[in-house]
This record gives structure tokens, sequence and C-alpha cells, in this order.
């Protein structure tokens, strides 16, 4: 297939031709993502012409950044593992995908794992990594199912596992099964987990680089992230950096869900407008309500309120410069009948549930935020209570193991910042008695 | 003011040798499940690491996790106890305790909140007679509130028994699957098509209708209420 047409800035986006998931029909199969999509070139091309060493700097050249939620530059992150030793190496495969809003990978698993797999490969070749786990969080089932009828495949085809298309490199790919724990998203967690072990995050340093899953070098990538990798060694690292928004390029899988007429995953470059995407894509607000708010990326990024997204686009800076973040990309929009403390509850109740319980502040802390933002949402709160909220997410950012604990802390902060009256509302007016005389203020 | 009773203890501290749930002659795996575990074992660097696998492979077969189950897995990788029980009261998805036959998640995290999910819970409470996190008498169902099972766009939805998703629901659609339950029919899997899809392929893309159903995203027209 002839791929010039991704050449697309966003404001062009009318005329974007999808890369990640293209229009054609059984793509998930082997021998149509080869036929038809040039499956598995790239990588044959890199194992007879490429140094591994090359391959790093072309990604890192494209820029593809980390489609996980910290949007960091994939090629300098590989640049981290140390020379090959005698220490087997690993990569790992973020597809624990369980943040709210967020629900991306499961359909570049479902319509083009072996866009994935192809990453892999690739990135298995660059940093010369012994294996791959694929940490699959495990109510995707079917999903999971679903590639490994694929994977097989692959091994019976000889392009997984000994010497792969007749190369003198090898190299495995294992997919694994969680349990239903989001904090196995977390990429310390992830190897806890992989491990055997409870889901609980490690104190960094040690990087996984140095020293991480079984303590060996090890490299964590989003699902997203490794299928943009083949799609930069099939075509080049200045074809990918010259897609969507330039200081976060490549095209995006954008999850929208709310109150849309059109909610879905839509493949677009980086760097849409927010409002093109509720107007133009998800065909506007259902029922012609009035928008609320927007929370761009899975639960734990700051809603933006209706009034700051003009001029916004869906790239790392912007979002940044609006007083968001990009996160996953999965899209909530929020209609005006929306009431913020319900919906800062629910996420409240969230983060209690998940927190993993190593660390004081977060395990205490979400469970205090929940229980003040409960009080609040049944009347019985007051205003000093939002006060004692952002206090407490003082006593929470910055200081636990993971950024669970800031995830948990960010909403809160910002839903009452930009929403204050919705909470005002709510809560009780203060009464002072005065021995006969009430005084309200 | 604040008296602490020294005899008893603040948190409630697992029962260690509780009473067996699983007749002591099921109790086993068979030959080929062993080759099985066996089989992941394979796949990682230590035993451990078989844990998750091995405990999937047990609830299969049992049901559910009971302290009985997870010794017999510890045994199987060659492993601790404690380790097994450390992981598999880590996770959700393994079932500590019995549940009925058909497991109802309702997803409540933002997306399904915002589009409906507690009007789903409500009515399957009062459908069924039971409240969330509650087994009926007949030990037919449970339901469970989850949080986000990735499928956000299709809110509000629910998975069936850590399997099939049923998506977009009404007041319908959870009639007809609770009667299909009753006559034990689990639904199909469903693959959801992109919006873009429909517009440029006319439909859903994957061909292979065996494996899944095929979905087309709804219009939104009035969902829930
Ligand atoms: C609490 C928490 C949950 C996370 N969950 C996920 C997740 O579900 N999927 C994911 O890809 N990354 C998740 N991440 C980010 C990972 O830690 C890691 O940064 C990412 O997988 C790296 O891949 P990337 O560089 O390709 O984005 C999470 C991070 C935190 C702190
Ligand atoms: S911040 Fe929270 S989730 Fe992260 S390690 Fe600490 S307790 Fe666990
Ligand atoms: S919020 Fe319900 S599936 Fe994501």
């Amino acid at each position: 297939m002839e791929a010039t047409n991704g050449k697309t800035k966003a404001g062009d986006w009318q005329n974007f031709e999808r890369i990640l998931l293209p229009p054609i029909r059984d793509l998930h199969k082997l021998d149509v993502y080869e036929a038809e999509y040039d499956g598995y070139q790239a990588i044959q091309k890199v194992l007879k012409e490429w140094e591994p060493g090359e391959v790093v700097n072309e990604v890192k050249q494209a820029n593809v950044r980390g489609r996980g939620g910290a949007a960091f530059n994939a090629g300098l992150k590989w640049s981290f593992m140390p020379p090959k030793g005698d220490r087997p190496r690993y990569l790992a495969c973020n597809a624990d995908e369980s943040e709210p809003g967020t629900y991306k990978d499961r359909q570049l698993m479902e319509y083009n794992p072996h866009l994935m797999f192809e990453g892999i490969l690739l990135a298995n070749y660059a940093m010369q990594m012994d294996a791959c786990y694929v940490y699959v969080r495990g109510e995707y089932v079917d999903w999971i199912d679903h590639m490994e009828r694929e994977l097989e495949k692959l091994y019976a085809k000889g392009y997984v596992g000994e010497n792969i298309f007749g190369s003198d490199f090898s190299t495995d790919i294992i997919l694994h099964k969680g349990a239903g724990a989001y904090i196995c998203g977390e990429e310390t967690s992830l190897m806890n987990s992989l491990e055997g072990k409870r889901g609980y995050p490690r104190i960094k340093p040690p990087f996984p680089a140095q020293k991480g899953l079984w303590g060996n070098p090890t490299t964590i990538n989003n699902v997203e992230t490794l299928a943009h990798v083949t799609l930069v060694m099939r075509h080049g690292a200045d074809w990918f950096s010259g897609i969507g928004a330039p200081t976060h390029p490549g095209s995006t899988i954008y999850g929208i869900s709310g109150h849309l007429n059109r909610p879905g995953v839509y493949e677009y470059p980086t760097g849409m407008l927010i409002t093109d995407l509720i107007e133009k894509v998800c065909g506007g607000m259902r029922d012609g309500k009035k928008l609320k708010a927007v929370v761009p990326g899975g639960s734990s990024v700051p809603p933006l309120h209706a009034d700051m997204i003009e001029g916004v686009t869906m790239d790392a800076d912007s979002l940044r410069e609006a007083g968001s973040m990009m996160g996953t990309g999965g899209m909530l929009v929020l209609n005006e009948d929306t009431d913020m403390v319900t919906y800062l509850r629910r996420v409240n109740h969230f983060y209690q549930h998940e927190s993993c319980g190593q660390c004081t502040p977060c395990r205490e802390g979400t469970g205090w935020l929940e229980a003040i933002v409960t009080r609040i949402d049944e009347g019985e709160g007051n205003l000093r209570d939002l006060d004692l909220l952002i206090d407490l997410c003082d006593q929470m950012e910055g200081r636990t193991i993971c950024a669970f604990a800031d995830a948990a802390a960010w909403p809160v902060r910002y839903t009452i910042e930009r929403f204050r009256e919705d909470f005002e509302a709510k809560c009780k007016p203060a009464v002072f008695d005065t021995g006969g005389v009430t005084i309200s203020a | 003011m604040s008296e602490f009773d020294i005899k008893k203890p603040v948190v409630a501290l697992p029962d260690m040798d509780p009473e067996p749930q699983i007749p002591e002659e099921d109790l086993f795996f068979t030959e080929e499940e062993l080759e099985r575990i066996e089989g992941f074992t394979e796949k990682y660097p230590t035993n451990r690491s078989a844990v998750m696998p091995a405990l999937w492979l047990a609830q299969e077969k049992f049901g559910f996790l009971p302290p009985e189950v997870m010794k017999l897995v510890a045994e199987a990788i060659d492993i601790p106890y404690a380790q097994v029980y450390g992981a598999a009261t880590f996770y959700t998805q393994y079932y500590k305790k019995q549940m009925g036959t058909y497991v109802l998640d309702v997803c409540c995290s933002f997306s399904c909140q915002a589009c409906g999910s507690y009007d789903v819970l409500d009515y399957l409470e009062e459908k069924l007679g039971i409240h969330a996190g509650e087994t009926t008498e007949d030990g037919r169902f449970t339901i469970q509130e989850v949080e986000c099972l990735g499928s956000c766009g299709t809110a509000p939805m629910l998975q069936v028994t850590n399997g099939p998703y049923v998506h977009n629901l009404t007041e319908e659609k959870l009639d007809q699957l609770i009667d299909d339950l009753r006559n034990d029919k689990m639904p199909p899997f469903t693959s959801v098509t992109m919006p873009q899809d429909e517009d440029e392929m006319g439909g859903n893309r994957r061909s292979d209708v065996e494996h899944t159903d095929t979905y087309r995203t709804p219009p939104a027209p009035e969902r829930w209420i």
C-alpha cells in the first residue's frame, strides 16, 4: 500500500487516510496483513540492512511519543538500555489499559494486532531483547484468544521464535493475562505482576532499564507506541514526524465517550482541535445540550471547563498550556446537566478502590478524598471542606512511590478550581449559633 | 475515652484453617491440566510467574478460589502457599468466594456513569432482588459494580462472568439478557465497529463471525431514561 497520504497536518484532517487502523477488511488476519498492508516487510528489511543502534536512532528521530500517558520519546527511552551483556533483556508491552475513559488499545489489538507484533519484533531487535511479554488486562479475554491464534501462526511461520525470518536473531513473544487491577498499568507494578507477585509499584531508581523484570534490563512501551514503531520503520522517520502536531507527531487513536451523538474510537492525526472532535467528528452534543466539561485523556488528567477549550488541540504541548494533559487520548465529554460533584465523587471512588495501599498518603488520602466529596455530594459538607480537599491533595502529590497518588489528586484539585460553583451550590451555608440570634454567612 | 481492647484484633485476620468448600475427592488437577500448568511455567524464567495463569485455570475448573484450591495451585507450581494467597487476593477478577453462575459486572466508571450506569445497576438490583455484591438465592446471578472495562464509547455496558461484553444497555436489553441467561444462553462476544469503518466500509471489517458477533455503534438514540 502506498502511504504517502499519511502526510497530513492536523488542520487537513478530513483528508487524512488512516494508518494504524486503515479500512481493510480482515486486517487482523496474518495473510491479509501481509498481502494488503505490506505486513512484516519492515522487519525483514531491518533484519537484513540495519544495525540495532540505527533502529533506535530512527525511532528517536521520528519523535514517537509514548501513547501510554507520559508522552515520552520512545527512541530516547530505548537508548537508556545498557549495552548487551550476559543478562537476559526484556520488553514489556503495556496492554493493561484500565484508565477510565480509555479504550483505544483494544481496537488496535482487535483490528490490527500484527502492527503491534511487528513493532514488538522491531523493538526487540533494536534493543536486542530476548523476549517480549504482552500484559493484557484480564477482562479482554476474547481479544487475548484472538491474538493467541494469530501469534500461533507467527510461530508456525518462523516470524517469531528461533532465527526469525532466517536471520540469526531469535526472540519470543508471550501473552500474559492480567486479572483486574488498574495499578498493573504502572510500569513497575506491571513487572511485579508478571513476576507473579502482588502488583505493587517499585521505588525508582533503579529504573527498569537497569533492573526490571526478574532483575534484568527491561523497557516498557504501550501497544499503540509499538504499533507506531512499525510505521516509522516502514516509511521512515521524516514521513512520520510530518504527520500531525510538530512536537507530538503521528496519528493517534482517540477514544471518545460521553454525551455525544457518535461516540467511538477514531483515528486522526495528533493536534486535532477539541472542538472539531466534538462537533465535526462525533456529530456534536447529544440532544443539542450545551458542553460543560472535557476530560481530554482519561480520568486522571485535569478536566477542562467548556470556556477553556477554544483553540486547544490534542497534543502534549497545547494541552499543557491549556491546563491539562494528553494522557491516553481517551476523551470524555460532559454536557450541561452533569453535576461535577457527583462526577468527582465517582472518580475518587475509582482511585480509592484501585490504590495498591503501599504508601500512606495514597492509601489513606484516596479514602478521605472520597469520603469528603461524598459528604459534599450528600449535602452535608461545608465550604471549608473544599480547602480541606486541596490540603489533602498537597499531602498526596509527589510523596508516594508511584504517580498514582498524583493521578488521584489532580482531578480533585482542578475540578474544584474550575467548577467551584457546583461545589458551592451543594455545600451547607455556614451557620453560626450566637445564642438565639442566627447569623448566616 | 477510647478504649483499646487488646483481646479484640483491630483487623480481622483471615481464617487460617477454614472449612474446605470443595469436596476432597474433587480437589485435584488432571494430568492434562498439570501439563498445561507445566506449559505456563515454561513461558517464564521463574515458576512463581505462572501463578496468574494457574489461578485462572483453577478458577475455570472450580468456579472460585477457596484456600484449598490456592494450596493446590501452590503445589502444582511448587511455590509457597503464602505467595499464591498474596497474588490471588490482590486481583479482583479472582473470586475468593463462591459467585453466582452468572456474574454481571456493571461498569460504573465515569464514562458509564455519565451515560446512566447507575440506572442500570438499580434496574438489575430491583429485577433480581439483590444488591451489588450479592448473589441471588438460587445461586444464578451475582451483581457487581466494577471499574472501567475499556468500552466507554458504548456506555452503559456490562460484562458477563469475566467474558463477553454487552453494550449500550437499555431496559429491554437487560430483560433479554436475564431471560437468556436463565436459559443458559450466554451472549456472544461482540466486536464494536469504529464509526469511521461504518462510513468508509459500510460496516464491520471482521468476517470471522464464528468467533464474534458484530455490533454497529448506534447513533445514540434515547439510550437510558
Ligand atoms: C497509575 C498508572 C497507571 C498506568 N496505566 C497504564 C496503562 O493502563 N497502559 C499504559 O500503556 N500505560 C499506563 N501507565 C503508564 C506506564 O507506567 C508507562 O509509562 C507506559 O506504559 C510507558 O509506555 P509508553 O512510553 O509507550 O507510553 C500508567 C501509569 C501510572 C502511573
Ligand atoms: S502511590 Fe498509591 S498506588 Fe502507587 S505505590 Fe503508593 S499506594 Fe500504591
Ligand atoms: S467507563 Fe465504563 S467502560 Fe470505560
